[in-house]
């Protein structure tokens, strides 16, 4: 009866931002992201794109709660960079790296389909 | 800073296509990117389903709930349904999920006249498009029917039934299907299975083998619980027939080391290659599948960008940051 709708797990609610940042007092370059409705799908393969950017001292991500349907994204960085930036960074390789699977892909199943 | 990218340029090798199953390599990419894939084609690539039904008679053995609960599990074709909207944020009809954009009408009207039991099956729902959406087994046998090779036996499919009828049981109803996600409810997810494996990388230590007798080496191969390597029957030697068949149960391994010989297999897992298998249910192609969730994933990715007024919120910070970087000069 007094069920949360399914839907609540994946539609961000009104008022309420996908993406915040908070930086961190006592560290300078490191902050974290709240990634509201998120979870391990987009947590870790972020998190492993971080880890490639040699600027990047530390970066990990957690799933505070199972019913709370939101993602931390923690970054340290050098002073060459700032946690902005490198994640900044990371969305556009994968980005990139998307792009770039889609296409290929796309091409073997067309050469796929042709030779078989 | 600008301009350094740490992009990856993965590779792909499909091995075997169907429209339900798909085999394929994906290699220079990690785990993370395979498990997203993975999840994202689980719980995230829309497909339709039956999500309302509104129950005019029922006479069967069934109560409402039940039936309206298989109805729902019924695959239905969805090859639309990447470019359909979600009843919930569609402007055409206020939520309701009764207009063209976001939902297909189904009705079913059967009555049991005869002293045999009457199956209902999909085959007895009907589409107000069947172009767009109908059952999966509906649309197999459309297909069939065009290509006359097809190996395809109508005889031996009966649809997926829904209930079953006595003399005098009518079942009518009206059931409105809808765009939905695997992670909302099971019944929208559009793949039966996907896995990945490590690529395994096998070496025999040739020089250690060769002090094995037939015997042993017999006794060795067998020790594997699946069929990995294989005595060839010319020269007597180990050979790897199906590295794949290699499940990293470490069996060869530990019995190498209770003969006495460690060291007589080096197996590796590839961290940067892996074997898909995808199955999907019919309700999309499995190849179709694998680039709609390649699509989903980059729009998620889009969607976590930070907005330009988190940027700027950080702006006002910028003199204070840049001096904490220490780099004002």
């Amino acid at each position: 009866m007094n069920a949360p709708d399914r839907y609540e797990r994946f539609v961000v609610p009104e008022g309420t931002k996908k993406v915040s940042y908070d930086r961190d007092t006592k560290i300078i370059n490191a902050a974290s992201f709240t990634i509201e409705r998120e979870d391990h799908t987009v947590g870790n393969v972020l998190r492993m794109q971080l880890h490639k950017d040699p600027n990047v001292l530390f970066a990990g991500y957690k799933l505070p709660h199972p019913l709370q349907y939101k993602i931390l994204v923690r970054i340290h960085t050098t002073s060459q960079s700032s946690p902005m930036q490198a994640y900044n960074q990371a969305i556009n390789d994968l980005d990139k790296e998307l792009n770039h699977l889609k296409s290929v892909f796309e091409d073997e199943v067309r050469r796929h389909s042709r030779d078989f | 800073m600008e301009g350094i990218s740490y992009q990856r340029f993965p590779k792909v090798k499909i091995r075997e296509m169907k429209d339900d199953y798909l085999k394929f390599e994906l290699r220079e990419t990690d785990a993370s990117m395979a498990n997203a894939l993975r999840r994202v084609m689980l719980a995230e690539v829309p497909t339709l389903a039956i999500d309302l039904v509104e129950i005019e008679v029922n006479s069967t053995v069934l109560n409402d709930e039940f039936i309206a609960h298989r109805l729902g599990l019924i695959p239905l074709t969805s090859d639309r349904a990447m470019s359909m909207r979600f009843s919930r944020d569609c402007d055409a009809c206020d939520g309701d999920g009764q207009c063209e954009f976001c939902s297909v009408e189904f009705t079913l009207n059967v009555r049991c006249t005869s002293d045999h039991t009457l199956d209902v099956t999909s085959t007895d729902l009907r589409s107000s498009d069947p172009t767009i959406c109908c059952p999966v087994d509906v649309a197999a046998r459309a297909t069939a029917a065009l290509d006359p090779n097809s190996a395809y036996d109508p005889s031996e499919q009966r649809g997926i039934i829904i209930v079953k009828l006595r003399r005098g049981q009518e079942l009518r109803l009206r059931a409105i299907a809808r765009k939905g996600i695997g992670k909302d409810h099971a019944k929208w997810s559009p793949a039966a299975t996907v896995t990945f494996m490590y690529e395994p990388e096998i070496h025999i230590n040739e020089d250690l083998m060769e002090t094995l007798t037939l015997e042993e080496k017999r006794s060795w191969v067998e020790s594997s619980p699946t069929k990995v390597f294989e005595i060839d029957p010319n020269t007597q030697q180990v050979v790897v027939v199906d590295p794949e068949a290699y499940t990293y149960d470490d069996e060869v391994i530990k019995k190498a080391e209770a003969m006495g010989k460690p060291g007589l297999v080096d197996i590796n897992a590839k961290e940067d290659s892996f074997i898909f298998t995808v199955e999907s249910t019919g309700a999309i192609k499995a190849s179709q599948l694998v680039i709609n969730a390649i699509e989903i994933l980059r729009q998620k990715l889009d969607a976590v960008r930070l907005s330009l007024d988190t940027e700027e919120c950080d702006e006002q910070f910028g003199e204070l940051g840049a001096h904490l970087r220490g780099s004002a000069v």
